[in-house]
């Protein structure tokens, strides 16, 4: 049991976290290596457009929008939404500047291993619900209906809405944060 | 979410916001100001315009054109000048955030060597010394004006100076630059700017070997060693030579 925890949740788990950290230190090396520090600073606007196209899934999740694969759509959640911290990391480099943008960064980094958590939570409450899968199949659901429902069951399971509970509010500060950060740079910066 | 997770929420972001307002420099700004800026350090507007970024108006406001290089923003002199020379006035353009930055976090950015002399206007591009002094040694002691003929405005080196590919400068050519280049125009030259070699004389051996064409001294000749020769365009060279 030790050893299926292990394996199946904390290794996951410390090598996608410990994977963002690698390749946030190697990209800022590579740019200050090359010469192209100017690019990680650019990279902050791609990043958070990743990180809003991340929530079409929430907004799927939340039947705001009635098309798309679930899973898929939580898959690119995931991804997205990794990917985009990543540039946003690479964009703030290491470098300590102003308070605002970097308490954006914490609190992202924060909605990042709350997520990771969120998607180890929801691994363990999809074994959790297996037993209904048989269950859907003899009131006669098709494949794909059953896989859908068990997945919205894993979903609105007890533990995952706790989760839900912490991670929003986290997400809404990083939010406003992100969002002061960015109307100040919309006010102060020449972009002509 | 529960009511009072919200209400925490928006408390603690609306003292976030008020912060922002009351102390921006530490809020937003990217890094202290130089140390001349310091008293604006908390107003942002003194020097940036909104969703336009710093703007050159705001600068000149405070730093006349004609007195940057000559007198502080308060009208004094200058002590210690950063260039010998004033340049500022000869810009084709006012735009001061193409070359400066303020804030430490954006100084990180900047560009090395900001200056270009593509900045400044023709006439004054085209006067080296009025900015530079020429170096001391004996080459360029001789020379005055006409930089760039060797140098490039760039950077001072490489040169394109190499005399040893047009004329190699042995211990019978250690003269003056204007003995072969009159008035300093390096662009042109004359072999008989000295006493051995007159055109009377240089005519006179050049008929007696059927050489014909022998205006253009260094198509021929790369040193003062006579035997080592080229073929010029209508010269004998040493391919005739050695049928002889």
């Amino acid at each position: 049991m030790k050893t299926s925890l292990w394996r199946e949740h904390v290794l996951p788990f410390t090598l996608l976290l410990g994977l963002l950290a690698a390749a946030t230190l190697a990209s800022d090396y590579l740019l200050h290596r090359l010469n192209l520090v100017w690019v990680g600073r650019y990279l902050g606007i791609p990043g958070t457009l990743l990180i809003m196209g991340s929530l079409v899934y929430s907004l799927r999740k939340r039947k705001y929008i009635t098309s798309g694969n679930p899973q898929t759509l939580l898959k690119m959640h995931e991804f997205s939404a990794w990917l985009g911290s990543l540039m946003v990391l690479i964009h703030s480099g290491i470098h300590f500047n102003a308070i605002l943008p970097w308490l954006a960064t914490i609190a992202m980094g924060i909605n990042v291993v709350s997520g990771m958590f969120g998607k180890m939570l929801l691994n363990r409450s999809r074994r959790h619900v297996q037993g209904e899968r048989d269950h859907f199949a003899l009131r006669g659901m098709s494949k794909a209906e059953v896989e859908q429902a068990v997945f919205w069951d894993a979903v609105m399971l007890d533990a995952m809405t706790q989760w839900r509970k912490v991670h929003i509010p986290i997400f809404i500060v990083f939010s406003v944060l992100a969002l002061g950060h960015i109307i100040s740079i919309f006010l102060f910066w020449g972009w002509v | 979410m529960s009511r009072v997770v919200k209400y925490i929420l928006a408390i603690n972001l609306a003292i976030l916001a008020v912060l922002a307002f009351v102390y921006p420099h530490l809020m937003e700004g990217p890094g202290k100001l130089i140390p001349g800026h310091k008293s604006l350090e908390s107003n942002c507007f003194a020097c940036h315009a909104a969703f336009r970024g710093a703007s050159s108006e705001k600068c000149v406001a405070c730093h006349t054109p004609a007195d940057i290089g000559r007198l502080t923003s308060a009208g004094q002199a200058l002590t210690k000048p950063r260039t010998s020379t004033p340049f500022h006035q000869k810009l084709i353009s006012q735009d001061c955030v193409a070359c400066h930055s303020d804030h430490a976090g954006v100084k990180r950015y900047e560009l090395k060597g900001g200056f270009k002399h593509d900045l400044l206007v023709q006439e004054t591009r085209d006067q080296c010394q009025a900015c530079h002094k020429a170096p001391l040694d004996a080459l360029h002691k001789q020379i005055t004006g006409n930089c760039i003929q060797c140098h490039s405005q760039e950077k001072w080196t490489p040169a394109t100076f190499e005399h040893d590919k047009y004329f190699a400068l042995d211990r019978d050519h250690d003269t003056r630059c204007v003995t072969c280049h009159v008035r300093n125009d390096y662009r042109s030259y004359t072999c008989y700017g000295c006493h051995e070699h007159t055109p009377s004389n240089i005519r006179r051996k050049h008929i007696e070997e059927g050489i014909s064409q022998f205006d253009n001294c260094v198509e021929c000749h790369r040193s003062a060693n006579e035997d080592d020769t080229r073929n010029g365009k209508n010269g004998r060279g040493d391919q005739e030579k050695e049928r002889d």
